[in-house]
């Protein structure tokens, strides 16, 4: 504690000016942009959270509990799927493999068949958090429960331990680091989740706020509503950041010791994907089936599979809207990777740059989409722009996050050699930070697919009225539910196909330059 | 008498979820009342004022009613609602229930509330549209799924509509404030409403005054429901109707009542009572003055028929069932 306050004056200052930069960038282009509806400044945002103070507790307080509920059920299901993934390796690609292909179901179509299934009250808002958090969790864990050196698990065995004692006493404190980071990430998704559900029909909470005011041109009340969700995100963030360090679980530490071969395999075989492919089907029928859901709305896969056949015309409105859809997804997913990475290299060599930059990295993209997806789309103009800035601001920050940890995880023995010689930063950076930094990189690079897929969708839906997210949207005015969920078919197969694609390219580059790190 | 107790207790347990045991007045748990469920089509505003002057004044529960009042939004499923029987009644439109129709719903339109479609073409008094030919050369805001909307409205007016520049944007009067877009397609009761609270006037072309003919705010029921629910059905058309004509009356107590139930919706009273105002000439007119409230005629029908055609959904009159409302109105 002394430390640290000894500390705290010379490093409070970078993140008080970022604070006050920040704040002055804010209400300059908020007096920039004044009558075009756009944006509103801090002294607008603070006016509308005074005025309406009360009600906006409250809402933040309904969503807020929504989003707790279904963020600790999420993560709840990341722990037994992982656990279940690493007692039963046999298991694990399909156990992947389904968690991958739920996760992909892009919210708008997900929301109202919840609804249905829950009739009125929490369930789609506390579903929608759950399924936005699992599955970021369930891969750190993956990750961190095999992060073990060789060596402690043959300590382990040496005495005589079994495997149970091998998860307690290693894996898990080994995956403690990735499991905090998992949650970290998960925060902010839970609450976009949760925002998500209420537009499934709700009776309050801070999403039911948010159509009210962008529809009544309240443009300081849309904006103080993202304010609080961005902060309600950002300390969150900052408590699991807090609870990881008080727990002793420093940055995940770089493993130099080769890990043990646990099973030789490249990707995902064709077993594998037909054993995926017939579970979720199966799911799929079988989810239906138990939760008897009327087939006027919950079509089965037999009706999608009829309906693409069936019609040359239904194919043609899918495709369209899916290249519209995957024209603004792919710039803005190179884009949020390029800039993430990029800010990631200038952070770790400008480091005072670090501490002024990350507050605003996390608090851009704690501001839930749904708010201001729209607000974006105005202010670049009506063109692609706006869809790519989203898709790119959603996978950023992650990536930046992600790239920063695998950095700061350069064994300290080789910044020594380099400082031994004399070595210039560049030569640092080139040589020894950003090998250190790509597993985190290619990391990112996978999980970024879907997040880049629900910004792309989200955006088409509540701003720009094109592509898959409008065609789903489309739904509750034509009942065509057979376009549905083909549209939600293709979109979790491009996902999953997009995914297992990055991992394929992942692995390679992982096996010719850090074989080590090949984790999961 | 069993499938009664049986949703009694399906009602308790949702209720346990949501309202929290206080809210289970001992009034409603002491009486013999049947709960049922009417799902609106947005969020809760004085859209539903009528309503919501039903059950605060005890309308329907004189009746026996339990009628829970579900909110809808932008993402929430109405007509599925009604086809699973969550909901007895929805409140949809005539396009959207011939669109269910067309893909198997059992559905009847048996109440229309707004007897003129809401659909305005709002601009600003500098550059205005007070005719649909004024559409020619300007740059329309609208969702692209409502282009058939557009395409009629063309079409029965002599419009060419490749004349007119459609801009996709999303549900807001921003980018027509921020002359991204000469006006939008948007509802007469909400972003004009919306504009003019902000300060911002603006000039609106009511669409069925130019001939588009859809009914809207229709309630809509199962033809199962109309075969073996009929007393229900009966009893919540008549709460409604007492409810919308109490609206009437005073549609500015009906915006303070819409306040006074909902107090977490975000809702301001001069909004609501400019919007409470505005609806007034959309739900009640000379049909409805003669006939009574939720009234349609063979010929109102037969104008929908048409130009649900234009929209491109084939319907037939069939869709209407008069039987509830000449019961109720009897």
């Amino acid at each position: 504690m002394t430390a640290r306050s000894v500390a705290l004056p010379s490093n409070i200052w970078p993140p008080l000016i970022a604070a006050l930069l920040l704040v002055g960038m804010w209400q300059g282009l908020a007096s920039l942009t004044e009558g075009m509806f756009v944006f509103a400044g801090p002294v607008e945002v603070l006016g509308a959270i005074a005025g309406e103070g009360s009600l906006l507790l409250r809402s933040a307080g309904v969503t807020l509990q929504s989003a707790a509920l279904g963020f600790a059920i999420g993560n709840g299901m990341a722990v037994v799927l992982a656990g279940l993934a690493l007692a039963l390796p046999r298991l694990e690609r399909l156990i992947s493999g389904l968690a991958l292909v739920f996760f992909c179901l892009p919210f708008v179509a997900t929301g109202p068949v919840l609804r249905v299934i829950f009739g009125v009250g929490e369930g789609p808002q506390v579903t929608l958090a759950a399924l936005a958090t699992y599955y970021t969790t369930y891969l750190c864990l993956l990750v961190g429960l095999r992060a073990t050196p060789a060596s402690w698990l043959d300590l382990v065995r040496s005495y005589g331990r079994g495997r149970f004692s091998e998860l307690i006493h290693v894996r898990a404190s080994a995956s403690l680091p990735y499991f905090i980071a998992g949650l970290q990430i998960g925060a902010p998704a839970a609450f976009l989740g949760a925002m998500v559900g209420e537009f499934t029909g709700a009776e309050r909470g801070l999403g039911v706020l948010s159509i009210r005011a962008m529809r009544g041109l309240e443009v300081d009340m849309t904006w103080a509503i993202a304010t609080i969700a961005a902060a309600i995100s950002a300390v969150a963030f900052w408590f699991f950041g807090w609870l990881g360090r008080r727990l002793g679980a420093g940055p995940p530490p770089l493993l130099l010791s080769p890990r043990r071969e646990e099973r030789k395999s490249l990707g995902f075989g064709a077993l594998d994907l037909t054993l995926v492919v017939i579970a979720v089907l199966g799911l799929w029928i079988g989810l239906m089936q138990a939760f008897n859901l009327s087939p006027f709305f919950a079509k089965r896969p037999q009706d999608v599979l009829s309906f693409l056949v069936a019609d040359a015309a239904n194919r043609d409105v899918l495709l369209d809207a899916f290249w519209q859809t995957m024209s603004l997804t792919v710039p803005g997913y190179l884009a949020g990777l390029a800039l993430g990475a990029g800010l990631a290299v200038v952070l770790v060599t400008q480091p005072r740059l670090a501490a002024a930059a990350l507050p605003l990295a996390i608090a851009l993209r704690s501001i839930p989409i749904v708010t201001t997806a729209p607000l974006f789309v105005l202010a670049l103009g009506r063109g692609p722009a706006g869809t790519i800035t989203i898709v790119a601001v959603m996978i950023f920050f992650p990536t930046l996050a992600a790239c920063l940890e695998g950095m700061r995880r350069t064994p300290k023995a080789v910044l020594d050699l380099f400082a031994t010689y004399a070595a210039s930063p560049m030569q640092r950076l080139i040589h020894a930070q950003l090998p250190a930094m790509a597993p985190a990189f290619l990391a990112s690079t996978r999980m970024a697919v879907p997040s880049a897929l629900l910004a792309a969708t989200t955006a088409e839906w509540l701003a720009t009225g094109t592509g898959m997210g409008s065609l789903m949207a489309l739904t509750a005015s034509t009942s065509n539910y057979n376009l549905l969920w083909s549209a939600i078919m293709v979109l979790a197969v491009t996902a999953s196909l997009l995914y297992a694609l990055v991992r394929l390219l992942e692995r390679h580059v992982l096996k010719t330059f850090a074989s080590e790190q090949l984790a999961t | 008498m069993t499938s009664f107790k049986l949703s009694r207790r399906s009602f308790v347990g949702a209720g346990l979820g949501t309202l929290g045991l206080a809210a289970l007045s001992p009034r409603l748990l002491a009486q013999e009342t049947k709960d049922v469920a009417l799902q609106l089509s947005w969020l809760h505003s004085v859209q539903f004022g009528g309503s919501y002057i039903a059950k605060s004044k005890g309308y329907w529960s004189e009746a026996g009613l339990n009628v829970a009042l579900n909110p809808g939004g932008p993402n929430a499923p109405v007509d599925p609602a009604v086809v699973t029987g969550q909901a007895l009644i929805g409140i949809s439109a005539a396009d959207y229930a011939s669109a269910s129709v067309e893909q198997g719903a059992p559905f009847k339109i048996i109440g229309v509330a707004m007897q003129k479609n809401p659909f305005v073409i709002a601009s600003l008094p500098d550059n205005p549209v007070n005719t649909p030919a004024d559409l020619v050369g300007k740059k329309i805001g609208m969702a692209l799924a409502n282009t058939p909307v557009l395409q009629a409205l063309c079409t029965i007016n002599n419009v060419d509509i490749n004349q007119i520049e459609i801009v996709p944007t999303q549900y807001d009067a921003a980018p027509l404030v921020a002359k991204q877009v000469d006006c939008l397609l948007c509802w007469q009761t909400d972003l004009p409403v919306a504009m003019a609270i902000q300060g911002v006037e603006s000039v609106t072309m009511l669409m069925a005054d130019h001939g588009y003919a859809v009914h809207s705010q229709t309630y809509i029921a199962t033809e199962d429901s109309l075969a073996n629910r009929r007393a229900d059905l009966v009893a919540m058309m008549r709460g409604e109707v007492r409810g919308w004509n109490d609206y009437k009356a005073d549609p500015k107590a009906a915006a303070a009542l819409t306040l006074e139930m909902y107090p977490d919706q975000g809702l301001d009273l001069p909004t609501q009572e400019l919007q409470a105002e505005r609806q007034v000439p959309l739900m009640f007119s000379e049909l409805t003055e003669a006939n009574g409230f939720g009234w349609f005629t063979d010929e109102t029908v037969a104008q929908n028929v048409e130009t649900l055609g234009l929209l491109g959904r084939s319907v037939t009159p069939d869709l209407w069932d008069r039987s509830i409302l000449e019961e109720v109105h009897a």
